[in-house]
């Protein structure tokens, strides 16, 4: 099942190569859209079948698929999710058919190839998030750079090679670490146990002695951190958000930079848990920095894909934040928050599209009283704004607001500061949201702009309607993830010492931690 | 005539090359020879020898031995050369290279390289190094009529025969203390740990003469030159076969006759691997012309091989096996395209010929980017799982630093193979004309090269643990 789901759009990609032919044919242009677009409809349809057959209550990994890949090293081809890993799978297998249908009017050039990077990289995104072996993690994660690389540099804006450039580079100097620490940590596992092992689930009951388990902590986090981009790690997300078409904005921001935060629950924080808590507060700060700091620069960007992009690095401020906390709350806040800035920020790209792609231009001087023009765009427009600054009643809020709990009760004071950034937030995005669409229209180009097109109501629709979704029903989406969570954050403070444990474990009437507790006491007897 | 079992793979080479000498000898005016096919029939011979010679450990005259470890390369040399012949198809007529000297001089230098990988005594390593050496060096000025061929042949061979030299002077000095060129001999010798200076001179001799066969810093002064100057066919030979040979002796003399010298050899080799993963990697950003850039990129590779002789474990010996075949596959495969794309009066080497390639051969373009993200390390591919490979043996052996340095620079090398894609992809330039049409041959090779590639990037098993295999019996 899992193995269909990855490698559907895969087969989707190959189709596409054989129905466009060689080179660029416009003749056939319409025939690789449609092909691509059923490719990642089908994807996301089995993504939801997944879910339907998905056990609420357990936390283990669910839907696994073990073979052997390279013996003689303990590689295995080993997949499976758990309530952490769904939502992501659904959450890519929504945005990518949204990517494709959202380039329909401005991709023209070599639509094949576009179709096959797209999705080639949603085989590799949705690989890195079932991967349970960390050999095969890598290749996904690694593979992943190649296509978004072609993204950016191929049907970007004016410095996209540049950004391309910067932004293969800049990830792969993280992640070449993190491959030495994978191996490293395969090696250690040898020296206790016989042989190495890939195999995440055998590598959590691995120790590590405490000087390597430090070094390798900081590799796999730098990696991730790259990719979140936590400050001071984020020079490369503005220039690639920039850059690249409004398709692959929406796939970056939507899903790349959850691999970061992902990254960080699944590997850095249980596989080093000492390392971990010991750098929880140094992260928990620079989350914190990337929170008011993204929020600043945010407020003053002159181009809205810019501004978006800091917002960016502000909104995975909350969500390393949370997951710092290593509180259920928090953790799950965490998460959720992945998912609506995967919703909304999506959205934000779609819309900004939308507008560049009338307007050639993503200034936001040069607009100004769109409501009147665009009614609908702008009130498709106005929802989402509101979803990403955490109206309650939207998806924004309940991540936020699980995340500042779960802060809280780590440190009160990170959580004041990050509290600030939430006003914040709402100043930088309300102040754009008014000087483009309030107002007189000041700009004759504005003055006869088309409103929301079939394909667009298409876009936008379901947008809305999922942030409406997370935000007015979180349960639906909280409750499977409630057991994964509680088991992630035990892994971490499992492994701490008692008076640690303290600052972690959940108060009393919090259910989700309860069992996982008493069955770490169980396992202890 | 059992005793003849171990050197039937490079006889049957040998005899190819013969029947094309002597049919370019009887060749009327005008008239075409089989040669291709006759270098195809004996390197797909060799390959069936080696294969049924597998596991048999067959010896000839005590000096040579076709243990699993030498069949390996056998085969890797095999594919290179058949992989070479059918880039060459047409190339050959087309640049105006004489086909019969091209195809023989071809096979004798493979010859000599199995001769190298299965040498056991360092007289017959140091005349196999002359047969293969003197073969490349012809095949590097084989263009006559070019300058820059004949200046390229010329450096290669002064600095070539300047390296025979250390090398020669080593195998001196081991037979001083051992009284012998057998390998085991000398190995018994340094074993005993009573020569102290005289062994010190062997090893160190030896390392240099490898050293300049494998392009390592810093004898590594005539690869450029010698791999711009040269026809592109004979290049993407050179860059992989010879490498593969040199490594495959090197690996042989270091890590079994020398591996009591580990503790004097490893942080010299260290040494030497860093800078020339470094050197390698920070020149190749600046070139212009794509040979000389992947000249450097091959002197990069040269360094990550070494890491796998420095790690001295049976991962590391089976890596450098592993890594010799993915970097043959990808390299040939992306030189092969650069000859493929040249005429006679253009190269067809210089970044910019490359500008919009995808537009005009977009399939060229799209295997060229196959094989160069290959060289660069990425999944799926073969050159990901070997460089994997490679760095796996030595942080087993606690070489953290050498492998920081390896993965960070092979992230630099992926900045210049991307220089390519770039221009192939991203340029707005105006796109240099489509070039030649590819012959079946060429297409086939194509074809072949990109299989391997996928093949070893994503099921690997079979040719690791037969890697793996190869070097656990010898050493």
């Amino acid at each position: 099942m899992l193995s269909t789901i990855v490698f559907l759009p895969l087969a989707g990609a190959i189709l596409v190569l054989l129905a466009g032919g060689r080179g660029d044919r416009p003749e056939r242009e319409s025939a690789v859209r449609a092909i691509a677009l059923v490719a990642s409809l089908v994807t996301f349809a089995a993504t939801l079948y997944l879910w339907w057959g998905f056990d609420p209550a357990s936390a283990e990994f669910q839907f696994v698929e073990h073979r052997a890949w390279i013996p003689a090293f303990g590689i295995s081809y080993y997949l499976g999710v758990d309530g952490i890993s769904l939502f992501l799978i659904v959450l890519t297998a929504f945005l990518t058919p949204l990517a494709l249908l959202s380039s329909w009017d401005s991709v023209h050039k070599n639509v094949t190839l576009f179709s096959f990077f797209l999705l080639a990289l949603e085989t590799a995104m949705l690989g890195v998030f079932v991967s349970l072996d960390l050999f095969l993690f890598y290749v996904f994660w690694d593979a992943m750079l190649v296509p978004m690389y072609f993204l950016i540099g191929v049907w970007g804006y004016e410095r996209r090679i540049y950004a391309a450039v910067k932004f293969i580079l800049y990830t792969m100097a993280g992640s070449v670490l993190m491959l030495i620490a994978i191996i490293g940590l395969a090696w250690v596992h040898a020296a206790s146990a016989g042989s190495p092992t890939f195999d995440l689930l055998e590598l959590y009951r691995t120790g590590v002695p405490p000087n390597l388990e430090y070094w390798f902590f900081l590799a796999f986090t730098l990696a991730f951190a790259i990719k979140v981009p936590l400050f001071p790690f984020h020079t490369w997300l503005p220039d690639a958000h920039v850059e690249a078409p409004t398709a692959g904005s929406v796939i970056l921001a939507g899903v790349l930079l959850k691999m970061g935060t992902y990254g960080l629950l699944r590997f850095s924080f249980p596989l080093f848990p000492h390392a971990a808590a010991a750098f929880a507060p140094l992260l928990g700060v620079l989350a914190v920095i990337g929170i008011i700091y993204g929020a600043l620069v945010a407020m003053v960007q002159p181009d809205l894909k810019k501004l978006v992009a800091y917002s960016s690095v502000s909104h995975l401020g909350f969500v390393v934040l949370g997951l710092c906390a290593l509180n259920v709350n928090g953790v799950q806040g965490a998460v959720y928050q992945m998912l609506n800035h995967g919703v909304s920020t999506g959205g934000l790209f779609l819309i900004v599209g939308m507008l560049s792609d009338r307007r050639h231009t993503r200034l936001i001087a040069e607009f100004g009283g769109l409501k009147g023009v665009m009614p609908r765009l702008v009130a498709a427009f106005l929802v989402i704004t509101l979803s990403s600054i955490a109206l309650p009643g939207l998806n924004g809020f309940v991540g936020e607001f699980l995340i500042l709990i779960g802060a809280f009760q780590w440190y009160p004071k990170l959580a004041t500061f990050a509290a600030i950034g939430v006003i914040l937030s709402a100043v930088y995005m309300l102040w754009m949201f008014q000087r483009v669409n309030y107002g007189e229209v000041r700009n004759e180009r504005n003055a006869r702009l088309p409103d929301l097109s079939k394909r667009e109501w298409a876009l936008m629709v379901p947008t809305i309607a999922m942030a409406v979704l997370m935000g007015v029903a979180p349960g639906i989406f909280l409750r499977p993830m409630e057991a994964s969570v509680a088991r992630a954050v035990d892994r971490v403070t499992g492994a701490q010492p008692a008076t640690v444990r303290m600052h972690a474990v959940e108060p009393p009437g919090a259910p989700a931690a309860r069992p996982a507790v008493m069955e770490r006491e169980a396992r202890r007897d | 005539m059992t005793n003849l079992y171990g050197i039937i793979p490079m006889l049957i080479v040998m005899l190819a090359g013969i029947a094309a000498m002597l049919a370019e000898a009887f060749r009327q005016p005008g008239e075409r020879m089989p040669m291709f096919g006759l270098g195809l029939i004996g390197l797909f011979g060799a390959a069936a020898a080696a294969i049924v010679l597998w596991d048999t450990n067959a010896s000839s005259f005590g000096v040579v031995r076709s243990d699993n470890f030498a069949l390996f390369v056998d085969l890797i040399l095999c594919a290179i050369g058949v992989l070479t012949m059918v880039f060459s198809h047409g190339v050959v007529e087309r640049e105006g290279i004489p086909a019969g000297e091209y195809y023989a001089l071809t096979l004798f230098g493979i010859a000599g390289m199995m001769l190298m990988a299965s040498a056991t005594d360092l007289l017959i390593i140091f005349l196999a190094l002359e047969v293969l050496s003197l073969s490349v060096y012809v095949l590097t000025g084989i263009r006559r009529a070019s300058a820059a061929g004949a200046e390229a042949a010329f450096k290669y061979f002064l600095l070539g025969a300047f390296s025979s030299a250390f090398f020669l002077y080593g195998i001196a000095f081991a037979f001083a203390i051992s009284g012998s060129t057998r390998l085991d001999d000398v190995a018994v010798a340094m074993a005993s740990g009573s020569n102290g200076t005289l062994a010190l001179l062997a090893v160190g001799l030896l390392a240099v003469g490898f050293a300049f066969k494998v392009s390592a810093v810093p004898f590594h002064m005539w690869t450029p030159d010698a791999y711009e100057g040269a026809p592109t066919v004979v290049t993407a030979f050179m860059s992989t076969a010879v490498k593969a040979a040199a490594f495959a002796a090197f690996v042989r003399v270091f890590l079994s006759t020398l591996e009591p010298m580990q503790g004097h050899w490893i942080p010299v080799l260290s040494a030497i691997s860093a800078v020339t993963m470094i050197l390698g990697t920070v020149v190749g950003v600046l070139q212009t012309n794509v040979k000389r850039m992947l000249a450097y990129s091959s002197i990069a590779h040269a360094g990550y091989l070494l890491l796998g002789i420095v790690a001295a474990n049976p991962s590391g010996k089976a890596a450098v096996l592993f890594y010799l075949a993915a970097y043959a596959v990808a390299n040939i495969g992306a030189l092969g395209i650069v000859a493929l794309l040249g005429t006679a009066d253009h190269q067809h080497d210089q970044l910019r010929d490359f500008a919009g390639l995808w537009r005009t051969r977009p399939a060229l373009a799209g295997l060229m980017t196959i094989f160069l993200l290959s060289l660069g390390g990425f999944p799926p591919l073969a050159g990901f799982v070997a460089k994997w490979y490679i760095f796996a043996a030595a942080v087993q052996e606690a070489h953290y630093t050498l492998a920081i340095i390896g993965v960070l620079s092979s992230v630099v090398s992926v900045f210049f193979y991307l220089r390519i894609v770039v221009m192939m992809y991203m340029t707005d330039e105006a796109a240099a004309p489509a070039g030649p049409a590819l012959s079946f041959p060429a297409t086939a090779g194509l074809a072949l090269a990109t299989i391997a590639t996928f093949y070893l990037g994503v099921l690997p098993t079979q040719v690791l643990n037969a890697a793996l295999q190869s070097v656990q019996g010898i050493f």
